[in-house]
């Protein structure tokens, strides 16, 4: 397995130590990027800070909660326009978003009588929410303004009130991971332990490390609750802060993106003794053997396989239709860290698509282990890859489209190469059957518009031809196609409705009967 | 059984877990040696119809890694069901090593011997 130094960085030798061609017969004790070290100063990195790892990825998707940047009001910018962690209550982390707005006078006088006064203003001026979470950034790291202290003193003055402190500052890590990694073990120390929640079924999770992108939790949790499941807790999309101070109550922990959660369960296993399983909510067959073993483990196996055989046989042959289509379509698989192993596998089994490269932003060794493991012999691993690099691959690899956050991606749209957004989504949720189909969906939309037969052609150059009609996504797709595929009776195009969510709002759930009510049944018979 | 045929059906059943599976790549060393360990004896347990401890949260874990393991081998490579016992004791032994090789002594992860989580 071969390092790879791209030419464009031949003046930034250290960077070679950073990629690897994956090749035939080796493995990863041959060669493994380097990974989760600060970025290489002369190359532009695509991460974000530790800060933004905390506040904008894993707390903020909490729901019932003020979220507070105590710094300037720079460090909100991401809030409902670039993220996509939805709710359940009327997105109120999204719609609103707080900041203590320090200015110079406070870097030099001190920012703690200010972060004071936001707190209560900003509990009365929302009443219903009686939590908060407060994180540190560069600026009020830096002149040292005890935040928790003052966390303290307002949890004194108004009874009821719950405040977290996350002192996760920007410059505190190599990328957002640094950030991932401070707020797991910051909620663990402060807050697990602290809340008794009420216990409603015989089975009861933690599910962890999934942000409800699109709506994601909301499509896993319908199967838990089909299941006679109870998600305690969710860490942290559409999790509530309380649900979140009772995870020490739950008897398993559901893991499903270990880069950014792994920590906290590593934690709750050791301290709690809650297993920890690691799951994949993506793709028919990874998400089917994740129900399985989430049934087996509780002895409801059953329950889940209802679920599986019901799901497949509504979902599969829209999935097929796709996949018919996408067969042999070239990838570059981009996303920032977990999504590179949660798919690098099953896209290229159950879309048909081949994935030439694999890279992460804020990845770790580990999860390059677990991408270069689970993509094929060729591909490209990159780690903290800069945009000359990214350039560098598109034009040697000549993806038919990558999954990427919305910064690279739009690099790749001034090269004409459509993409997907990885972190954000397209038309999500992903998850679950009618998510992958989704998913599958977009992709066939992004490498099949019709709109790349013009903007392939370059006007300052190429011949414009006038003598073609229009052409549609179908006559693109199908045709080389056989009759056989093009006329199926059996394949068909999704189907789904555009608010996969709504019917979730008041759906009712199956009741299933206790287990002590259940023996003092087969005692009476 | 000959060597080369029992490396070769090692590396089959490898393959899959490299692909299929994420339970050995937790983040620390002494993490992936007790998953492995849990996880590969269980699975021979099951192939080999043998008793398998599941009376714990610990040990149920590990074992519906191993039952989704063994039904997968059993599905995928026909010659599971096929070979002899102590032979498959021996592929499966020879997959533990390569296992722990690769994702423990041989690993260039250089965060697996970090003493914090």
């Amino acid at each position: 397995m071969p390092y790879h130094l791209f030419k464009c960085s031949e003046c930034i030798p250290e960077r070679e130590k950073h990629a690897v061609i994956k090749g035939p017969g080796e493995t990863l004790a041959d060669a493994l990027p380097l990974g989760y070290l600060n970025t290489i100063p002369g190359t532009i990195s695509e991460r974000g800070c530790a800060y933004c790892g905390a506040k904008h990825v894993i707390g903020t998707p909490m729901k019932d909660v003020i979220h507070m940047s105590h710094g300037p009001v720079g460090c909100t910018y991401d809030t409902w326009q670039t993220k996509r962690y939805i709710s359940d209550n009327d997105n109120f982390q999204l719609k609103y978003t707080f900041a203590t707005d320090m200015k110079e006078s406070h870097i030099v006088f001190g920012a703690e009588k200010i972060l004071k006064k936001n707190i209560i203003e900003a509990f009365k001026a929302f009443p219903d929410i009686n939590r908060m979470t407060i994180y540190q950034t560069c600026a009020s790291a830096l002149i040292g303004d005890d935040i928790n202290a003052i966390a303290a003193e307002v949890m004194e003055e108004m009874p009821g009130v719950d405040i977290f402190v996350c002192n996760s500052p920007g410059f505190g890590g190599p990328s957002q991971s640094g950030g991932h990694h401070k707020i797991n073990i910051a909620w663990i120390n402060q807050k697990v332990g602290t809340f008794e929640p009420e216990i409603t079924s015989d089975y009861v999770i933690n599910y962890v490390g999934e942000y409800n992108i699109q709506g994601d939790q909301e499509v896993m949790q319908d199967f838990f609750k089909r299941m006679g499941i109870q998600v305690l807790s969710t860490f942290t999309g559409n999790g509530t802060y309380d649900g979140l101070r009772s995870m020490h109550r739950a008897h398993l922990n559901v893991l499903e993106c270990a880069r950014s959660a792994e920590y906290i369960c590593n934690e709750l296993r050791v301290r709690y003794g809650i297993p920890r399983l690691d799951i994949d909510g993506f793709g028919f067959e990874p998400l089917s053997a994740s129900l399985r073993k989430i049934g087996m483990f509780f002895g409801i196996q059953d329950r889940a396989e209802a679920i599986i055989s019901e799901e497949v046989e509504r979902w599969k042959p829209e999935l097929d239709w796709y996949k018919e289509r996408l067969k042999g379509k070239k990838v570059c698989l981009w996303p920032g860290g977990s999504k590179l192993w949660h798919w690098a596998n099953c896209i290229h089994e159950e879309m048909g698509v081949e994935v030439v490269s694999v890279y992460t932003k804020f990845g770790h060794q580990g999860d390059m282990e677990k991408g270069i493991s689970r993509c094929e012999e060729g591909a490209l691993a990159i780690d903290d890859p800069n945009e000359l690099e990214g350039l560098e691959a598109m034009e040697e690899l000549q993806p038919d489209i990558i999954f990427t956050g919305k910064r690279p991606g739009e690099v790749a749209k001034k090269i004409r190469v459509p993409y997907l957004n990885a972190h954000a989504y397209h038309n999500g949720p992903w998850k679950g059957y009618e998510g992958w189909v989704r998913f599958a969906r977009d992709v066939y939309n992004g490498i099949f518009s019709p709109i790349h037969e013009l903007s392939l052609l370059d006007i300052s150059k190429d011949e414009i031809p006038d003598d073609k009609g229009f052409m549609t996504q179908r006559l693109l797709s199908d045709v080389n196609l056989s009759d056989e595929v093009k006329n199926s009776t059996v394949l068909r195009e999704y189907t789904g409705g555009y608010d996969v969510l709504r019917q979730f709002k008041d759906k009712v759930y199956p009741e299933f009967p206790g287990k002590s009510e259940a023996d003092m049944q087969v005692s009476a018979i | 059984m000959e060597e080369a045929l029992l490396k070769e059906r090692a590396e089959e059943l490898l393959d899959f877990i490299m692909k299929k599976c994420l339970w050995q790549f937790h983040s620390r060393a002494w993490d992936r040696e007790r998953q492995n360990e849990n996880i590969i004896r269980k699975t021979m347990q099951l192939l080999c119809d043998e008793p398998v401890e599941n009376d714990t949260p610990e040990q149920k874990c590990y074992y519906v890694d191993a039952a989704y393991l063994a039904e997968s081998y059993k599905k995928r490579f026909p010659w599971v069901a096929e070979m002899d016992k102590a032979d498959l004791r021996k592929v499966m032994q020879s997959l533990k090593e390569r296992l722990d090789y690769l994702l423990i002594t041989g690993s260039l992860n250089a965060e697996l011997t970090d003493p914090l989580y």
